[in-house]
């Protein structure tokens, strides 16, 4: 197994992570639309079957890093953020500018745009927002 | 090399990462049934009047005086964390061995041309960065010696967390400047020994003739010994060994007289323990059962039996195990006392596809596999015991654990996400 290093600005350098890579994922038991049971003749889309659409896939959903929060009230509705709600939130990104994050000020929550210059206000990044899940039934 | 990660405070750290308010302010975590301080955070231990392992009851005042925050433990949140931390670990070396919930070995063997300290920045930004949590890196070259680093990192503010003892002057140095009893290893009894002896840092231990400490200590002491010496020779295990004994022992959330709900509380540790059993994938021989009344209780008559019953084929079938532990209780019990604890214990565990039939038995009664599998999926998808023997009976709230200030299943079920604004 090789290692890559890219040396970066401290701390923030990468090792190529030998965990995400190596894993197998196990194909799940899916109703075969191969062959007819009853006739026997192959289906039309026997050379033409993908894997369906995995939202985890998607959404790049990272399992350790990614936390779910429920939203209660308008307060960022300029966002479009609304009540209930759910934010997906990537703790493994770096803030890019006028990403929306969540981020602590004063012991609170609050969701912020990333301004230009970071040293304006002061907060601590509890994590980039990716995607705003809003059920509309 | 081998690296030793571990997380500080980590229940209390749990805890904190959802609740910014807490961030710098001292917060504890109480064990089972609200019992007594399981961890206390930093800041809880700078209150130094805080006793760790006392009865709630007795210091809630002090708790309450002092501002602290406690919780309930909630050790769903604390599994799933952990799970995380353990998982950004395996990016770092194909060797990890998860030493504990919240403790882990690293084995960098391969990975002697990089900058160790870069590395163990690394391990502790990336995993900080990615759950909340802060950990401690120690890298040395063997266990004993990486669990020393790992105690220097913390304790020696100028290393920031990270410590490499990556020469021999280094290792020298940590072992005049630790005390025997902060060797990983050495007990309490030991410690005094040693001390009567006039070993007092871990540099005396290593000076003692190994001869003395193998009488005197048995192969475990000359294996630390050696270890202190910069000679590997605790094994890795990235491939947790097997359990040999699996059981449960919880106080309920009050005593119980009647037979009923004892059996019923029988019956849900069984269930629990029976779960661990086919997780890896074992069969268990021997149930032991054991019942007590509170020993701290000066109004009611005492009272504690045990038995251990063998089945008549090895099973990890929780029916099955179910109605031997109950004929198991049945001979114990007496009527006339209030019930503080039932414990259970399944051993004799062996591998699922060693098990042998028996002649007297009909072929029916050996387990059913797929229910069994059905129940494990169903239940971890859906929650503990979503369907589960009628055995547990209904009243599970009348004797399970209190747990009054149990934090919400953050990371685990979707009604209990964390929530932000009003």
């Amino acid at each position: 197994m090789e290692l890559f290093f890219i040396i970066g600005k401290f701390p923030y350098f990468y090792i190529m992570e030998i965990g995400a890579s190596g894993k197998v994922k196990p194909t799940k038991d899916r109703h075969e639309a191969e062959v007819s049971k009853q006739t026997g003749f192959p289906s039309a889309a026997t050379h033409y079957m993908e894997a369906p659409i995995d939202l985890n896939e998607e959404l790049s959903i990272h399992k350790d890093a990614t936390f779910y929060v429920r939203v209660r009230g308008d307060a960022w509705k300029t966002f479009s953020i609304l009540d209930k709600d759910v934010l997906i939130i990537d703790r493994s990104l770096l803030p890019n500018f006028d990403d929306l994050a969540l981020v602590v000020q004063d012991g609170g929550f609050k969701v912020i745009r990333i301004p230009f210059d970071k040293t304006q206000e002061t907060f601590v990044l509890w994590g980039v927002i990716t995607y705003i899940i809003h059920h509309v039934r | 090399m081998i690296a030793m990660v571990d997380c500080n405070s980590f229940y209390a750290s749990c805890e904190q990462v959802f609740r910014p308010d807490l961030w710098g302010k001292p917060v504890v975590v109480l064990s089972n049934n609200d019992g007594c301080i399981i961890a206390a955070n930093k800041e809880a231990k700078q209150l130094a009047h805080i006793p760790m392992f006392e009865a709630v009851y007795k210091i809630k005042h002090i708790l309450i005086e002092n501002k602290v925050t406690f919780f309930s433990s909630n050790y769903t949140l604390y599994g799933e964390m952990s799970q995380r931390v353990m998982n950004i670990l395996e990016t770092f070396s194909p060797s990890v061995e998860v030493y504990s919930i919240d403790e882990a070995f690293l084995d960098v063997k391969g990975l002697s041309y990089i900058d160790m300290r870069m590395y163990g920045f690394e391990i502790k930004e990336r995993i900080y960065r990615y759950t909340g949590l802060p950990v401690g890196v120690g890298i040395a070259p063997t266990k004993v010696l990486a669990k020393l680093a790992n105690r220097m990192a913390k304790k020696i503010p100028k290393h920031e967390h990270v410590y490499v003892m990556d020469t021999d002057a280094k290792r020298i140095a940590a072992l005049e400047w630790a005390d025997i009893g902060d060797i990983w290893g050495i007990g309490r009894k030991h410690v005094k020994r040693l001390q009567a002896i006039g070993v007092f840092k871990a540099i005396d231990f290593v000076k003692l003739p190994l001869a003395w400490v193998r009488k005197e200590m048995t192969v475990v002491g000359e294996r630390l010994w050696k270890e202190l010496r910069g000679e590997s020779c605790l094994e890795f295990m990235a491939v947790p060994n097997p359990k040999k004994a699996i059981g449960t022992a919880k106080s309920f959330g009050q005593k119980l007289p009647d037979l009923g709900r004892i059996e019923e509380a029988c019956a849900y540790y069984i269930t629990e323990v029976a779960e661990v059993l086919r997780a890896q994938k074992s069969c268990a021989t021997y149930i032991h059962v054991a019942v007590y009344t509170n020993y701290h209780s000066t109004i009611d008559k005492q009272y504690s039996n045990r038995i251990t019953v063998t089945m008549p084929i090895p099973t990890n079938d929780t029916f099955a195990l179910i109605a031997q532990a109950r004929k198991a209780l049945h001979h114990i019990y007496k009527p006339g006392f209030r019930y503080k604890k039932v414990a259970v214990n399944l051993t004799g565990l062996i591998p699922e596809h060693y098990v042998q039939g028996n002649l007297f038995e009909k072929r029916s009664k050996i387990s059913d596999s797929n229910l069994m599998h059905t129940l494990d999926v169903l239940n971890r998808k859906f929650g503990k015991t979503t369907v589960s023997s009628a055995m547990i009976g209904t009243r599970v709230e009348e004797w399970e654990l209190i747990k009054k200030e149990r934090s919400p299943r953050y990371t685990t079920q979707w009604r209990e996400l964390m929530k932000i604004g009003v």
